[in-house]
């Protein structure tokens, strides 16, 4: 199935369906650029191995729903975890109102919170998806960080989407100066409708300043998720972020970090663990424009059934940036012989003074473990699990804080029961 | 108790235990000498359940039961504990966190409740201090980055705490300095009882000096070719092995 162009003509139509508030003029200014390229294809090479026909067939019936008016705002409602963090929503793209207006006094003396609609300028588009959420966006999400600031507790920002057949969510934080931030991005959705979610986070981390993130992407086996992180930071900011994908038919993640400071750190961990027919694709880029400064990315994978992922890590070093010291690896456990992983570090190095390395794994259960553990009385699926936590273990000790680690144990540990049901090797 | 009778077992196309029969009572402790590659540890993983072994011919019957047609847990769960002769490093896998597991395993097996947390690490601390074992070991992952001895005495830990009616140890001196081989000596003779039975796999006389065994058999090429009392393993030692295979041959 190819990925059909997204009519310019019914773009438009939909885009004149939508408000004329302060975002109409950002929406406008987006289209040519998507318009462009249109969707990717798999011919692009950045794209080879994901195909976003099923994105293009909801993206196409959503636009129809909007021309229509059908598109309605409210739909089926997830349940939300229960986290000890101020929480904030956004459903299919529009912030929920109760949360954001019944959000601790105290969160205001650290963040302004604003919608995007009263900060339409904030809005930057860089690439194809990225612009056709910025063509479409009806909301979002701004939020600044007070220079020298940090909260009591995470904040924790809720995607729920579904119902209708497609959302473009958006996230635009910038950090001032010597502040700090502990997020959760928590992914969800769990109705059962195909539904395609375009989600972006900007974040912008003045000198200074830290940004503690975790994603958790748990959304419905019918979702197809494309989803961007794209963070720059200033001198000696940092950057630490983990993320856990669960959930989803088909997703594509880019993580990407812009070194523009000296001093500056970077830490990108994350985990898929996918089953059945999972498709998971994780690009990630690090840019080192300048030294020194330091960068530390591990990804794990754990799949099984027919379940395919992509690992694409890109770290450069450009010309100058002298002092970079840059470590990559990926590591994946197949269960499967129909699992498929394509794993791929890339380092591009222009500077002379540089300490970089990267390496790749993939591997199976190891038998000699698994019967050792046998041989103790615990019957192999209890051994696979062990052996699988324990893999997925290291990840989860890259947290870059402790309140959501309960909550994420439980889930992972639900998800590799569900992933060893399959039949392993 | 355990009952082997014409056992012939394979890995691959090679065949290493050919006719093979051992009669194992409560209360007895075996020794199976033999040189390298007579077999001595294929049959220890093949009482255990190995896959990679298979069994073409004979019985293996334990307490009544056929071991053979049972999975490895199953085989652990009603008493059977390998000591192996390299015990797998499980980094990420909690020491503490599989030795109550198996506990447990054992006690659900058995119809009984799982044991508390805190009746656990008395036990346990009780069953290192014997083996002088430093607690710390619980904490850490399975076996990883222990020493040789350390991961011997790890092995000799998890059996004082399953306290299985059959334990086969499996090389379980080699590479133990003195100290070490007298605390695993030790925590065997301390598991000596009337109702359990102990088979010693060993190369060497030396385990024999502190584990005194009933029955000492002489295992080449997949066969037992002598059985006696522990005055064969002293002869062992002072004339090899050779003899024994030329009376095997002849």
């Amino acid at each position: 199935m190819n990925v059909a162009d997204l009519d310019s003509d019914l773009l438009k139509k939909a885009q004149a369906a939508l408000p004329a508030d302060t975002l109409r003029a950002v929406r406008e200014s987006a289209l040519p650029e998507f318009l462009q390229t249109g969707l990717p294809t798999t011919r692009v090479e950045d794209w080879r191995y994901t195909n976003l026909a099923g994105a293009s067939a909801l993206s196409q019936q959503w636009l129809e729903n909007l021309v229509a008016g059908t598109a309605t705002a409210k739909t089926r409602v997830s349940a939300l975890p229960s986290i000890d963090a101020h929480c904030l929503l956004i459903r299919n793209g529009v912030v929920d109102e109760d949360l954001l207006h019944n959000i601790d006094p105290a969160v205001a003396k650290v963040l302004s919170i604003t919608r995007l609609r009263d900060r339409a300028a904030a809005v930057t588009a860089d690439g194809p998806l990225d612009s056709l959420n910025a063509a479409m966006l009806q909301d979002g999400l701004h939020i600044q960080v007070n220079a020298g600031q940090q909260l009591d507790k995470p904040l924790v920002i809720f995607l729920d989407d579904g119902g209708n057949a497609a959302s473009h969510t958006r996230i635009v934080i910038d950090a001032e100066a010597d502040s700090r931030l502990d997020l959760i991005e928590y992914h969800l959705g769990h109705s059962a409708d195909p539904h395609f979610a375009n989600t972006v986070t900007q974040l912008a981390l003045q000198q200074g300043a830290t940004a503690n993130i975790v994603r958790i992407q748990d959304r419905a086996r019918t979702h197809i998720q494309v989803g961007k992180l794209a963070a720059s930071l200033q001198s000696s900011a940092t950057l630490d972020y983990a993320s856990f994908d669960l959930g989803g038919q088909l997703v594509r993640y880019d993580v990407m970090a812009d070194i523009q400071g000296a001093g500056a750190m970077v830490r990108m961990h994350g985990l898929y663990l996918a089953s059945d027919q999972q498709h998971i694709d994780i690009h990630t880029r690090v840019d080192h424009r300048v030294g020194p400064a330091a960068s530390r990315e591990e990804y794990r994978g754990i799949l099984n059934g027919r379940a395919r992922c992509v690992f694409n890590g890109k770290a450069i070093v450009h010309k100058g940036a002298d002092g970079t010291d840059a470590e990559q690896a990926n590591h994946n456990l197949l269960l499967s012989d129909k699992a498929e992983i394509d794993t791929k570090p890339e380092l591009e190095i222009y500077a002379d003074d540089v300490k970089c390395s990267h390496g790749a794994t993939v591997g199976q259960l190891d038998k000699s473990a698994l019967f050792y553990m046998q041989s103790r009385g615990l019957d192999r699926d209890a051994a696979a699990h062990l052996l699988t936590r324990a893999f997925a273990g290291q990840i989860l000790n890259f947290l870059p804080f402790n309140t959501v680690r309960d909550h994420l144990e439980a889930r992972i540990d639900a998800k590799l029961d569900e992933l060893l049901e399959e039949h392993t090797q | 108790m355990l009952e082997i009778k014409n056992l012939k077992a394979s890995i691959g196309d090679t065949e290493i235990l050919r006719d093979l029969s051992l009669s194992v009572k409560a209360g007895e402790i075996h020794a199976i000498m033999g040189p390298n590659g007579s077999g001595k540890s294929t049959l220890a993983q093949v009482i255990a359940g190995h896959k990679d072994y298979i069994v073409t011919a004979g019985s293996v019957q334990f307490l009544g039961k056929d071991l053979l047609e049972l999975e490895p847990e199953e085989r652990a769960r009603e008493g059977v504990f390998l000591g192996f002769q390299y015990p797998v490093e499980i980094p990420g896998v909690n020491n503490a966190y599989l030795l109550k597991a198996a506990v447990n395993a054992k006690r659900k097996h058995n119809g009984e409740a799982e044991i508390d947390a805190f009746e656990f690490m008395q036990l346990a601390k009780e069953k290192m201090k014997l083996l002088d074992m430093d607690p710390g070991f619980l904490k850490r992952g399975v076996n990883e980055g222990f020493s040789g001895g350390e991961k011997k005495r790890n092995e000799i830990l998890q059996m004082a705490m399953l306290e299985p009616r059959l334990a086969i140890l499996d090389e379980t001196d080699s590479g133990l300095d003195i100290d070490a081989l007298k605390a695993v000596a030790g925590g065997v003779n301390s598991l000596r009882d009337p109702t359990r039975a102990i088979i010693l796999v060993t190369h060497y006389q030396r385990l024999l000096d502190y584990i005194e065994p009933d029955f000492v058999h002489v295992l080449s090429q997949g066969q037992i070719v002598r059985s006696g009392d522990k005055s064969l393993a002293l002869k062992l030692e002072e004339q090899g092995y050779d003899w024994v295979r030329e009376a095997a041959n002849a």
